[in-house]
């Protein structure tokens, strides 16, 4: 098998919100292992508290929020011990994150260019790096030169401050434009110069992208990315994901509640449910081989267009109400093969195949 | 259809009262707004408690009849007797005057308190009357639309084109110096921030998808705009109102002030104020102290009415 | 619609509505001879029956209110506004309010000022700092500003500074006027501080300096506390946005976040209420100047109110609709520049 680097390891996290009503049991143990250089899509329904893990690696949550226990372990560190300073210096160049609806979340009154810039001055050793680097050569530096410098940077101490501001402003419009180009938007030059509202909803969703990737990011956390848009639009970014996964070599976290995003472009797929982790394996096992009940009848209630079906498939039951979520495994009110024990403790994930852990105690 | 009516009108009615449940649990648990709602409420007990509390003779003047004799004869508390006159003499008895007297002998503390009933019952009535006559003017304006909308807004941007003050000076100067036409001159002030609030409110409400149920229920414009539509804009009106009391206080006083008073003998704070300002730095506390009381009135109804517009925000509700 | 083609529709609405309330005042003014004598302005006690009836026909006051209104526009038209009342010298009405106006807007500038170099922090404070502390206190100050009596605050602050200041042997500040001496430097703008630094003399500038700060901070104080509501309301509701959580999550620090990102989008009905309060003062804070004997318009038209002069009350109340109704288009002007999605 192949040598894989664990890059981020979330172990047996639990957060509740303090609500009027109560404390909503968000999550209930999650986790999660993200390689390095592979895709991981994160599934469940709404609600299952995919995008609240997502916010709780980076700290973005809000103030309502109580982290009781875990750990997230970022290249063994573990993020929920660090300072704010240092959690936002994770953000400013290890962990990028794109979101779901690309109108809200642009700041109306700016400009893209200004949106895009101040990403990349949150890295000016980075950018006086590329600077230097350009001098000597001549030629002009493009993004994937940029992002090469970051394997060296961290072992070369800081010779390069004596590089003027506008240099290093004007470096960072020459990576500007250059990275628009990267994820296929026409025209850059006029794209900084226009505000949000005055391009599509694909266009918005690609300066997101745009400026997650000016981070040089280790880790990508793109949260429903494609829910937003409509299905030509969320193929192209697919597409767009794929290609850049072959020239950066981040990590990406891939959230949605499509499975068939997941099975397009994720390597492993992790399924949530009710704040839990419940399957984690390569897409290709998930879709071939589920074991976790939950997964087995979304995997059934998938509507197959060679096949002629008379009734859709279905999961009987709603949703747990996290703030009073039945005992035990929080699927059992709803699975055909439940036992008395599930009501009991929470079954421990593990690994019951190669690469493929489930949290069950059917096994 | 009447069954289904009715059904609907009690779940609503049960949705508001959790809904105002919630809004007071919001509320207590922000510090200021109880203190102002304690103060508040000291100050409506004051007032109603208020003839039983002083003896209204502290309040009148005292000694030689009618008029009294021109000197300066002002007395601060604990006996601190800061000029002579011949009607000090008066009170070398075991009075005491917390907050002294003014020139008449009239204990200040006790016509404070007979004050604080006028000035509340006056914004009581001008707020309570302004409030329910420009709300209704907002609701039919942004229901019925159309050329009676445009009218009725033209009006109100009218009145609103000129700073309160001035108004107010004007009314009052034209209809005269009586506390009733006082505060008509005040209501007609008054009213033209509500036209505007509510038929915001009307506006948005319009919209909703219940409005259209309702309506398609069989349910006739005056009771969809008077059972549902109405209660459930009236938080912002409710917070402007809050809001309002302290104001239409200020305002009142200061026509007082400036000189609109019936009588110098009126117990009404702004009045009180505007009698000790002959005196200024020779009995500063004649100000001082009705003025505070003001400010301490505003205050608590203006904790109050911000308190609840903070809990009304939608975003901070669950 | 374009730009301008929106403004120039807004300026012709004003006129319109600079007719109405010309019509409305007139008959306020003119058209209750029980409460107020339109001649009252015009007449000492000292006049007999002939004199006052004379000045009555001078002024045209037996005729016909519609007629009244007609002479007054015909004259208003060829520039001509009326002579004021005895308060004012019996003044041409123009010529009396142009020498108060400078006076009036010294102060509304100071206010305006003050005003937003306090209430604007203390605002932001206030919701970068929710439901804690510094938002406890700012709420306190915001809130007791704006529960203030004006005369009052007006007074205490003489009180303090003025009376006993100098009780106290501190040097105190003057507590009316708007300056204390003599008119030394040539007349430029009207308005004593920046004539004084026009015409070169700090003694005298100091001196106006020293007039002016406590009748400006007086009114600062009520309205700063409004201000200050405001901004933490809006900047409270920005925060609450998705593209402050994108902005975070790219790592730039929380000052950057908030001054860049958050305030711009909050500062749009700060804007407004700003431009607002600054044409309402321009009309002349009544009481503020009243209890300062600041030589400004609200004085003068407090006098005009209680004498029934209707000549200066016409000039007064057109100048001070028209100074709204041009702010509010300002206002909304400055919307365009301020939000780039808003378009005309």
């Amino acid at each position: 098998m192949k040598e894989k680097e664990l890059i981020l390891e979330v172990k047996d996290l639990k957060l509740d919100f303090r609500t009027y009503r109560g404390m909503v049991k968000a999550l209930n143990g999650v986790y999660l292992n993200l390689y390095k250089g592979e895709v991981l899509g994160l599934v469940g329904e709404s609600g299952c508290g995919k995008s609240v893990t997502a916010l709780t690696i980076i700290n973005l949550l809000p103030e309502n929020a109580e982290i009781l226990g875990g750990q997230i372990l970022l290249n063994g560190e573990n993020l929920l011990e660090k300072s704010k300073n240092e959690i936002r210096n994770i953000r400013a160049k290890e962990i990028a994150s794109v979101f779901q609806d690309p109108m809200t979340f642009l700041n109306p009154v700016l400009t893209i260019g200004t949106q895009l810039r101040e990403t990349f001055m949150l890295n000016t050793d980075s950018l006086k790096q590329a600077v230097t680097a350009q001098r000597p050569k001549g030629k002009a530096i493009t993004y994937l030169d940029f992002l090469s410098l970051k394997k060296q940077s961290s072992n070369k101490p800081h010779k390069s401050n004596k590089v003027p501001r506008g240099e290093v402003k004007k470096m960072a419009k020459t990576l500007c434009l250059d990275v628009l180009r990267i994820v296929r938007l026409p025209d850059p030059e006029r794209i900084l110069r226009q505000y949000p509202f005055e391009l599509s909803g694909g266009m918005r969703q690609r300066c997101m992208i745009a400026m997650a990737l000016a981070r040089k990011p280790s880790i990508f956390i793109a949260d429903e990315i494609t829910t937003a848009v409509d299905v030509t639009i969320q193929a192209q970014i697919l597409q767009l994901m794929r290609e850049l996964r072959d020239v950066i070599e981040a990590s990406t976290l891939m959230i949605t509640h499509d499975l068939s995003v997941a099975a397009e472009i994720a390597d492993r797929v992790a399924v949530m449910y009710g704040g839990n982790t419940v399957e984690v394996a390569s897409t290709r096992e998930i879709f071939r081989n589920p074991l976790h009940p939950y997964t087995q009848m979304l995997m059934k209630a998938i509507p197959n267009i060679a096949k002629p079906v008379k009734k859709l498939a279905s999961i009987p039951g709603i949703v747990p109400d996290l703030i009073d979520p039945p005992p035990g495994c929080r699927f059992h009110l709803r699975c055909p093969y439940v036992m008395p024990v599930c009501q009991g403790e929470f079954p421990t994930i593990k690994e019951v195949k190669e690469d493929h852990e489930v949290a069950c105690y059917l096994y | 259809m009447k069954k289904v009516g009715t059904e609907a009108r009690t779940g609503e009615w049960a949705a508001r009262w959790a809904d105002f449940k919630y809004t007071i649990f919001l509320m207590r648990k922000n510090p200021l707004v109880m203190l102002g709602s304690i103060i508040a409420i000291f100050f409506i007990a004051l007032s109603l408690l208020a003839t039983f509390i002083v003896d209204p003779n502290l309040a009148t003047p005292r000694g030689y009849g009618g008029s009294y004799p021109f000197e300066r004869s002002y007395v601060w508390s604990e006996g601190h007797i800061i000029n002579w006159g011949p009607g000090i003499a008066l009170y070398d008895g075991p009075e005491f005057f917390y907050l002294g007297t003014d020139r008449w002998g009239r204990d200040l503390l006790a016509m404070i308190i007979l004050a604080i009933p006028v000035d509340m019952e006056n914004a009581v009535i001008i707020v309570v009357g302004a409030s329910i006559f420009g709300t209704l003017l907002g609701a039919l304006a942004g229901y019925i639309g159309g050329v009676l909308d445009e009218a009725i807004l033209r009006i109100t941007d009218i009145f609103l084109a000129f700073p309160a003050l001035v108004l107010a000076l004007v009314f009052a100067a034209m209809l005269g110096r009586s506390i009733p036409t006082l505060r008509l001159a005040l209501l007609l002030v008054w009213w033209p921030p509500y036209v505007r609030l509510m038929r915001g409110q009307i506006l948005s409400e319009k919209g909703k998808t219940y409005v259209e149920a309702l309506r398609a229920l069989g349910a006739g414009h005056l009771r969809v705009l008077f059972r549902h539509i109405i209660p459930n804009s009236i938080y912002p009106i409710l917070v402007q109102a809050t809001l309002d009391f302290g104001g239409v206080i200020l305002t009142f006083s200061a026509l007082m002030f400036l000189g609109f008073s019936p009588t110098p003998s009126l117990p009404e704070l702004g009045n009180l104020a505007a009698v000790g300002y002959g005196h200024m730095f020779d009995a500063p506390w004649l100000i001082i102290f009705p003025g505070l009381t003001m400010l301490l009135i505003a205050l608590a109804f203006n904790l109050v009415g911000d308190g609840l517009r903070d809990v009304l925000d939608p975003r901070l509700r669950r | 619609m374009r730009l301008y083609e929106y403004v120039i529709r807004r300026l012709i609405l004003m006129i319109f509505v600079l007719f109405g309330v010309s019509i409305i005042v007139f008959y306020l003014a003119r058209g209750f001879p029980a409460a107020f004598d339109p001649v009252a302005p015009y007449v000492t006690p000292k006049m007999t029956a002939e004199q006052i009836a004379e000045v009555r026909r001078f002024h045209g006051f037996d005729q016909p209110l519609y007629l009244q209104y007609f002479f007054w526009l015909r004259n208003v038209l060829n520039g001509d506004w009326g002579l004021a009342g005895i308060y004012a010298q019996g003044q041409p009405v123009y010529k009396v309010f142009f020498n108060s106006f400078p006076y009036t807007v010294e102060l509304a500038v100071t206010a305006v000022i003050l005003t937003v170099t306090i209430g604007l922090p203390l605002g932001i404070i206030s919701a970068v700092k929710n439901n804690k502390i510094p938002d406890h206190i700012s709420r306190i100050i915001a809130l007791t500003g704006y529960a203030t009596p004006s005369y009052w605050f007006g007074f205490m602050l003489q009180l303090v500074f003025f009376y006993y200041f100098s009780l106290w042997g501190l040097p105190n500040l003057p507590s009316s006027g708007a300056s204390g001496m003599a008119r030394v430097v040539p007349r430029v703008t009207g308005m004593p501080v920046l004539d004084g630094l026009i015409g070169g003399n700090l003694a005298y500038t100091l001196d106006a300096l020293s007039h002016l700060i406590l009748p400006a901070f007086s009114l600062a104080f009520i309205s700063l506390g409004f201000l200050a509501r405001i901004v933490r309301a809006s900047m409270l509701e920005v925060l609450r946005q998705d593209y402050i959580i994108l902005a975070r999550s790219k790592g730039l620090k929380e000052r950057v976040v908030i001054y860049r990102h958050a305030l711009k989008n909050a500062l749009i009905p700060a804007v407004t209420l700003t431009g607002l309060f600054f044409a309402y003062l321009l009309g002349g804070a009544l009481i503020t100047e009243f209890v300062f004997t600041w030589p400004g318009v609200g004085q003068l038209s407090l006098q005009a109110v209680m004498q029934g002069d209707s000549n200066f009350l016409l000039l007064y109340t057109l100048i001070l609709a028209a100074i709204i109704v041009a702010a509010n288009l300002v206002v909304d002007v400055a919307y365009v520049f301020l939000d780039p999605r808003i378009k005309y």
